[in-house]
Order: structure tokens, then sequence, then C-alpha cells
């Protein structure tokens, strides 16, 4: 039997078995809310800044806007001024700048400024367990049906199916993303407008001895940035989505394998209190998966963590995750 | 049938996500690693306001005046972009027929450590060793992270930045005296911005902070410390810029009437 129609095979299962229905509903709830929750946030903040600042409306951002531009010049001006915050200081001009010529209140919302944060907030624990949903019965889901020995008595060898297995998995996170990323934009726009895919966004942070390096940051278009953010996403999908498989292959057990790889995702959250001090935490692949704050530059800067360093430990887990599936599954005995 | 075309579909869906997902995995990997991701254009800059930095030399028919510290010594908030530098010189006309110069060295966002780094460089001992009046505004910055802290948490934080605070300070006068023995320094004290909003125990922090800083200001016989908690008090609203933070242009005007005033004698004297 050819690989390719292995996959179709799968993927029709997938379909059959409502997982990706459910991903997708899951997705449409929580998005709305936390819209829902976002345009609350911002009227209240409106509401506080007028407040504080004794006017009435919001509306005269752009003088406040015109105000801090004039500021910021004359702080590259000063010969006082410290070389390396220029950068920032010039990002920071540029998107005042694009606000003031396009009209856009810095405050307000945007469809594309909100898919990316959500994207930004669920990249380490929302996202991961929707691919968990997808991934963590994939094998044993058959185990504990029984319906593994009929796939396996087939005249296919065993690292196919695995290898069919996988790609569809992959299939699926390709989905997932693509589906977050187009119902956020969906349902936020309904929200805030459907606009904001143009606009500067400063990115290229550094981490230099330990402090966060702003010297060669710059700005790049929304729409950018969100694409950066995604694929982000889909690279940690797979490496959760590998892990899963791998731990799908060896408990056998839908619901083991689910509490497993949950429990150890929820733990990577408070192991990263210890990061700074406890440098083995740091080869973790829970506490890798905010790969998108290098990105925003709204990161706690550690030593010797950056970008290519937690790809890096992220990618060997996943390779690990693969080849440890990979040599079980074609080895072992199938009971049941 | 219907699973046939949804098989394809969803091929092609993900065949061409996987690719554009690609592409940006890799640009995401180059934006936040590569050593210099061309530097932005220089951003074209406006003329320099009035008398803000230019670095002036002495002569016997003026005399200096040396700015010191943070966003409000460097005049962020005021919308005709002068500040300090160009309204005390202003005030001081009716009293001096000599030749003010000015020198500013503020930098946005300087804690009291930032100064003391900033003179210790030795790079102003010049300018300094020239000046009449040196102003100095620091320790807003310091002060201000802590506002957000609880009750209790507040009380602990503000005893330590306090007391490195006035270490510092202490130190930055110093170096002061030490390039300068003659200067008289005028040093701004802080105000609440937030005073509509803020509780009697910030107000209690606010005035410890201000009578601390006064006592050692005015250790030196040179020294005056100007304060501008009851100026603003109830002037929120017209000394206070749109940030909410910063003074404005009538509220520097404000500022530098009330220090000249404090001083006018001596400028006559000069």
């Amino acid at each position: 039997m050819k690989l390719f129609s292995l996959i179709e095979n799968e993927v029709i299962k997938m379909i059959a078995k409502k997982r990706l229905m459910f991903v997708l509903a899951i997705l449409i709830v929580l998005i709305s809310v936390f819209a829902y929750g976002q345009n609350q946030t911002l009227i209240r903040t409106k509401a506080q800044l007028s407040q504080r600042l004794g006017i009435t409306a919001t509306n005269d951002w752009r003088k406040l806007a015109g105000q801090q531009l004039i500021d910021m010049k004359n702080r590259l001006d000063s010969p006082y001024m410290d070389q390396k915050s220029q950068a920032s200081t010039r990002v920071r001009m540029e998107q005042l700048q694009y606000n003031l010529d396009n009209n856009i209140n810095p405050l307000e919302q945007s469809a594309a400024k909100f898919t990316t944060k959500f994207m930004e907030q669920s990249i380490f624990l929302f996202l991961p367990l929707l691919i968990i949903m997808l991934a963590a019965d994939m094998v044993s889901g058959e185990s504990s049906s029984g319906t593994i020995k009929l796939l396996l008595v087939r005249n296919v060898p065993r690292w196919k199916i695995l290898l069919s297995k996988y790609l569809t998995l992959i299939i699926l996170e390709v989905m997932v993303v693509i589906f977050a990323f187009v119902l956020s934009a969906l349902i936020s726009g309904f929200f805030f407008g459907f606009g904001g895919w143009l606009a500067p966004v400063a990115t290229g942070f550094k981490v230099l001895a330990g402090k966060l390096d702003s010297s060669s940051v710059l700005n790049v278009p929304q729409w950018q940035y969100s694409l950066m953010v995604y694929s982000l996403a889909f690279f940690v999908s797979f490496v959760v989505g590998s892990i899963s498989l791998m731990i799908s292959i060896l408990v056998k057990s839908t619901a083991a394998s689910i509490g497993i790889i949950m429990s150890t995702l929820v733990a990577g959250n408070f192991i990263s209190y210890f990061l700074s001090d406890w440098k083995i935490t740091r080869y973790m692949f829970m506490v890798n998966l905010r790969l998108t704050d290098y990105l925003s530059g709204s990161f706690q800067p550690i030593e010797g963590m950056n970008m290519i360093f937690s790809i890096t430990v992220l990618l060997g887990w996943a390779i690990a995750a693969v080849v440890i599936s990979f040599v079980y599954f074609t080895k072992q005995d199938i009971l049941a | 049938m219907i699973k046939k075309s949804m098989w394809y579909s969803i091929l092609t869906i993900a065949s061409v996500g996987f690719i554009v997902l690609a592409m940006g995995f890799y640009q995401a990997i180059m934006v936040t690693t590569a050593v210099n991701p061309q530097p932005p254009a220089k951003a074209p800059l406006t003329p320099v306001p009035v008398g803000s930095t230019k670095l002036s030399s002495k002569t016997a028919n003026s005399f200096q005046l040396l700015i010191l510290g943070d966003s409000i010594a460097k005049g962020t908030g005021d919308e005709k972009g002068q500040g300090f530098s160009s309204y005390l010189p202003e005030s001081f006309k009716n009293d001096t027929s000599k030749e003010i110069l000015v020198n500013n060295a503020g930098i946005d966002g300087l804690e009291s450590l930032g100064l003391l780094e900033q003179l210790q460089t030795k790079r102003l001992d010049k300018t300094i060793s020239d000046a009449d009046f040196i102003l100095v505004s620091i320790g807003g910055n310091d002060v201000k992270s802590i506002l957000s802290l609880n009750d209790l948490a507040k009380e602990d934080q503000f005893k330590l930045r306090q007391d490195s605070y006035l270490a510092n300070l202490k130190q930055t006068l110093k170096v002061l005296r030490t390039a300068n023995p003659n200067a008289i320094v005028i040093f701004l004290g802080l105000y609440n911005p937030y005073e509509i909003v803020s509780n009697v125990e910030n107000t209690r922090l606010l005035n410890t902070w201000n009578y601390n800083t006064q006592q050692l200001v005015e250790e030196d016989g040179k020294g005056i410390f100007i304060p501008t908690h009851d100026l603003l008090k109830f002037n929120i609203g017209r000394y206070i810029a749109k940030d909410g933070l910063h003074p404005n242009s009538a509220g520097y005007q404000a500022l530098s009437n009330r220090i000249s005033k404090s001083i006018e004698t001596i400028v006559t004297g000069l």
C-alpha cells in the first residue's frame, strides 16, 4: 500500500473521529471570549486614562503623540544620549509617525494586533493542549480499541504505518495553526475592525551578557510579524506533537498519555521560576516553548538562552521523540 | 466522494501552509539572530531647541547654567520643546544684563545611579567647573516603579530605594563640589503627577523622600532645595503634560519663575 493512501486514510479517520471539529469549536469559543475580554480591557484603559489625565476623551491622542515625537527627537539629538538606546528610540519614533500619518490611535486594538497577541498567549499552553488532543490517541487509541491489530496484519511495513501517522499529524498541525489564525482574524475583526496589517511592530531584540540588547531593533510590518509568530507556533506544535505521539506509543492508553504530557506542560510553567538559578531546567522542552517572546523582547533575559538555543533544545527533543517512537513501534509486541 | 475532495483540499491547504510557515520560521530566526539586520536609516533630525545642548565657553560678560538629571531637566513634556533650558534664562533676564549660557545634559529616564555614573566619566568636568549655577533634577525615576506595589511591599522597597538614592546623591554632590566648589546647586524636589488618584500613604512617602533630600542638599552652604509638590498639587490639570507625568510648557515656566525668585539676589550680584 502506498504511503500517500495511508496518509489519506489517516486524515479521513481523524475527520471521522470529529477531533478536528472539537479543536475548531474550542478555538471559536476561546477566541470569542478572549476578544470580548480584550474589548472590555480597552474600554477600561480608556476610561482610566482619561480620568488620570483629566480629559474627557482620548481622541486628542495626536497631541500626545506629537509631543512624544518631539521629546524623542530631542533625545536623539542629545550628545549625552546612550548609544544603545538610540535604535529603540528611532523604532518608537517610526511607529508614532506611522500612527500619526495613518490616523491610527495607538491605544486602539486591531484584528492584526489581536491575532498576533492571541498566539503569543497561546503558544506555551493552549496551543500545545490542542495538539495533544489530536496526537495523544493516534496510536494509543488504536491500541485500546484493538484496531491496531487490524492495521498491523496488513501487508505494510510498520515504519510505513507510523510514518503515515506522523505525516498526518503534521498536516493536522498546519491546519490547527491556520484555523487559529483565520478564526482570530475573523472574530476579532468584528470587535476591532479588520485592519492593522501594515502597522510597524518592533522586533530584533537580542540578549547580550545577560541583558536585553535593543541596539539592533527594527520595525517590520504587522503581517510579517504575525507570520513569524504563527510559524513559531507551528514549530512548537510540531515538537509537542512529536513528543505526544511518542508518549502515546509508549503508554498505549489515551487517558494516561494525555495526563502525562499535560502535567509535563503545566509543570513547565512553574519550573521556569528556577530557570536562572538551576541550569539544567533550561534543557527541558516545556520552558523553551515561549519562542515568540524572543521576537517581542518581552522576556526576562537569561544568560545563554536565546532563540537559537531554544529552537535547538526543542528540535533535539523532537528528534529524540521521533527516533524512540520508530524504534519502539517497529520492535514492540502487540498483545491486547 | 465528499471525503475525497475534502482530503485533497486539506492536503493543498496544508502543503501551502507548510511552505509559508517554513518561510516565516526562517525569518523569525534571522530577525532574532542576525548580527546586524540593516541598521535603520537615520531619522531626519529637527534643529536643536535653543541653547539646549551646545557646549558654550565662558566669558566675563556671561554666566553659565548647567542642567543635570532626568527627563524633567531635559525638558520632556514641554509641547514647545523648550524646558528649563530656555525658560530659566528668560526669567533671569530681569535680574541681570549678562548673557546666560546654558548646557543641558539631562537624559530621559535617568536614575540617581545613572547621574553619578555620568559624572564619574569626567566628560562633564570642564562644564561643571565653568558653571555658576547647577540645576539638578533626579530621583523621580528611582521612586516611580514602587508606586504600583501594595502598601506592605511599598514600605520596604521605599526604604531600600531611598537609601541607595541618598547614597548616590551624596556621592554626586561630592563629585560636583570637587569639580566646582563655588557654584550654586539648585535641586528640584519631587511632585506627585498622580495626585488625583493617589492616597495619603503615597503623599507621606513623597514628603519623607523630599525631606531627606532637602536635608542632604542643604548640608552644603551653596545648595538650595526647590519644592515642586506644593506648586503642582492643585494644578495637575494646568501644569502637567498630556503624558500625565512631566510638566508642560506652563509647568516649566511656573517652576522657572519659582527658581529665579529664589536665587534672584545671587543672580543680580553676579
